[in-house]
């Protein structure tokens, strides 16, 4: 592994401080780039009925929106790396909110493709990259507990806002709701107003002595800044491949997620194909999501201690393992016929798994590749990731169609 | 009277009572076609009782003479004679009144209806004594997929209401839509205004658009699945509110958002100003902060992990 550019930038995060309000402003972002897509979709039997679409074409939104939101990501790495995190925050929660707006006066399914699809997920893009960017910036020592606690937000935001989606249909209608989350959304600009910029210090010979890391930055900074920011820029994309960690990370991961969403799709289905009843079928996600959102902060805790800190790729193997295992599990222990409690147990250890890889998976990419590549690493990453995640639920579905029960998908899985 | 002429008198009166029931009802659809009874299809329908009460649910499509024939294994008294009476919606029958032997170890009792119209729909019930008792609920196919939360639309916007008859119901025969008026049904008619209503009938399923919504246009509306004998009724709730409705915690939670960023930012130029004059008055407040960087960034290096980043 080349050494990287740091060893000229000695910064020293701050591990603390303000970094837990930047933790906070992380949360919200991420927050909403993950739940959105979800919680959504509780419009869609509404909009369903008023639009004449049919249930692929409404599903089509969702899945526009996670496509840009994932394929943005290397432009995003580019903006964050170029200008900070906090511009291209409030920029993102501005088109997020924009996107939801207009949506409200949608009378056909391209113009809902077009605004929360595709100015939606781009708004998101730019939340996703620059709020995991800033927690490197801010955090070293306990970055592992910061990243965790940060993806927590993806379950807690979804726990929250599904009841308050469906409160806001039944109050309002599908535009009212569309309208008031789209304010909703403007709140990543108050979690981008949070995220201050860290001023970065060089220790080459033309750079000045800095003041306080939380300084405005004046004119001499930005001329340092600029330089520095040449050195990190000029990694550009291609020579990732040649770093073999980030490989192996990147065909992981591809693996990983063709296969991670498809057990959350058919959950549902699949206690309802065991008889259990259709309101309890719904609440098993419900259990996973608050399993998640207490598992990804303590999955950081553990992670930050002395002992695993210097082995996390291991402890992130670990955790991938453990969830492909629960999957594999669930249809080898088959009882002879599945109760409620065989599923709600089988749903608190996927949650955990899922918990667990959640909230290392990027933490373990700023470990690859450090604070300063990471930008342009998440970026290449999602975009390619963009593929799996589109492809894996329908690749899953068919060959639930094929291969008849439910539990032949989980195994394949 | 010969037989014939009981024959024709009934028919008569069968006649006399549903021009009386086609003019009291409220307006449905058309009135049923007065078949002869005896040219009526005939249907059985059995119950056999081994506790003390049973209730049968019967679907009806199309006007049936129908026999229900009700058969009771008895108690332990075992009577040699048990009266069977025979109720509609709670009220006996007449002339249904009647002594039932025990035959086979069994109490049998059988009788023909006619089920003609929507009057003739309803519970019947064949009662053994005052011990057991078998209730058949005649019904036409009844719309499963009932929407219980009303749906919400805006004023000169248009709204689609659904109804659907499940797969597993036969098909009805058509679809009506009625708008409530007060106690009454108003049956819409989309040719009387075609710009605002519009009705698209599928076979299982319908879909009334209205457009151009005004206030006057809330409330509630009903969809008939038409069957020969009778139209199962579904109801559904509209609400049209104005847009300002929605805009208002839009507005409040926008303006919440500009200020609580217009105090963040100001704290932050606050702070540096702070910063600022005390780094003008002395030096030192910086290298305390930068020495006890440097110092947790030394001291915890040996639990860091050793990649150079």
């Amino acid at each position: 592994m080349s050494p990287a550019p740091a060893d000229e930038l000695d910064h020293k995060p701050l591990d603390g401080g303000w970094g837990w309000m930047v933790v906070v402003a992380a949360h919200i972002s991420i927050g909403f780039a993950y739940s959105t897509p979800k919680v959504l979709s509780i419009f869609y039997k509404e909009i369903q009925d008023n639009l004449g679409a049919s249930s692929s074409e409404i599903a089509w939104i969702s899945s526009i929106m996670l496509a840009a939101m994932y394929a943005g990501g290397p432009v995003s790495g580019m903006l964050v790396t170029r200008f900070g995190s906090r511009p291209i925050v409030m920029a993102g929660g501005l088109m997020c909110g924009v996107s939801m707006v207009t949506a409200t006066f949608g009378n056909s399914m391209v113009y809902l493709y077009l605004c929360i699809g595709i100015i939606g997920g781009c708004g998101l893009s730019l939340n996703l990259n620059t709020s995991l960017t800033i927690i490197g910036k801010y955090f070293l020592v306990k970055r592992p507990l910061a990243n965790g606690l940060v993806m927590a937000g993806s379950p807690v935001f979804t726990v929250f806002l599904a009841p308050l989606n469906q409160y806001l249909l039944n109050r309002y209608g599908w535009r009212g709701s569309f309208l008031i989350f789209g304010g909703l959304m403007l709140n990543c600009c108050v979690a981008g107003a949070l995220m201050r910029p860290v001023i970065v210090r060089c220790k080459t010979s033309n750079c000045a002595p800095q003041k306080n890391v939380e300084d405005k930055p004046n004119e001499s900074n930005t001329k340092l800044k600029e330089s520095c920011m040449k050195s990190a820029m000029s990694f550009f994309d291609w020579t990732f491949f040649k770093d073999r960690g980030f490989v192996i990370y990147l065909v992981g991961s591809i693996l990983f997620i063709f296969g991670a969403y498809a057990p959350i799709l058919f959950l549902s289905a699949y206690a309802i194909d065991q008889g259990i009843d259709e309101f309890s079928a719904a609440n098993l996600l419900t259990i996973m999501a608050l399993v998640d959102m207490f598992v990804r902060p303590a999955t950081g805790l553990i992670a930050s201690s002395k002992w695993v800190r210097p082995r996390i790729q291991y402890f992130f193997s670990l955790a991938v393992v453990f969830t492909g295992t629960v999957h594999l599990l669930c249809p080898m222990i088959s009882i002879k016929s599945y109760s409620y409690t065989f599923l709600v147990t089988y749903t608190v250890f996927f949650g955990i798994g899922f918990g667990m890889v959640f909230a290392l998976i990027f933490e373990c990419l700023m470990d690859l590749m450090g604070k300063e590549r990471f930008p342009s690493a998440f970026g290449l990453v999602t975009m390619i990731e963009c593929i799996p995640l589109l492809l894996g639920p329908p690749v899953a579905g068919n060959t639930l169609n094929m291969h008849y029960p439910f539990k032949h998908m989980t195994e394949s899985y | 009277m010969s037989a014939s002429w009981k024959q024709l008198s009934l028919q008569i009166l069968l006649l006399l009572v549903s021009c009386r029931h086609i003019n009291t009802k409220t307006p449905g659809p058309t009135a049923p076609p007065l078949i002869p009874i005896d040219q009526l299809p005939t249907d059985v329908r059995s119950v056999a009782l081994n506790g003390e009460s049973h209730t049968e649910k019967v679907e009806l499509l199309n006007p049936v003479n129908l026999t229900l024939e009700c058969t009771w294994t008895g108690n332990q008294d075992k009577l040699a004679n048990i009266t069977g009476l025979w109720r509609k919606d709670g009220e006996e029958v007449k002339n249904s009144n009647q002594t039932v032997p025990m035959e086979n170890d069994q109490y049998n009792l059988k009788r023909v209806f006619s089920i003609v119209n929507e009057e003739d729909l309803g519970s019947y019930t064949c009662e053994f004594g005052s011990k057991a008792k078998i209730d058949f609920v005649l019904a036409a196919p009844q719309i499963g997929d009932v929407r219980d939360k009303p749906i919400v639309s805006y004023l000169g916007d248009f709204v689609v209401i659904t109804c659907k008859m499940e797969e597993t119901k036969p098909e009805p025969s058509t679809w009506y839509w009625y708008k409530a008026n007060g106690t009454d049904k108003e049956q819409i008619i989309a040719a009387e205004e075609p710009l605002r209503y519009e009705i698209k009938n599928e076979e299982r399923n319908t879909k009334l658009v209205v457009s151009s919504l005004v206030e006057a246009d809330a409330g509630l509306y009903f969809c008939g699945a038409v069957y020969a004998i009778s139209t199962s009724m579904s109801q559904v709730e509209l609400k049209v509110i104005s847009f300002y409705e929605p805009l208002k915690p839009f507005v409040a939670i926008v303006i919440a958002v500009i200020v609580l960023v217009a105090i963040i930012l100001l704290y932050e130029k606050s702070q540096s100003k702070k910063n600022s004059t005390a780094a003008e008055n002395g030096t030192t407040d910086q290298t305390n902060t930068l020495t006890q960087g440097e110092t947790n960034g030394h001291g915890e290096s040996s639990s860091m992990r050793q990649r150079k980043v």
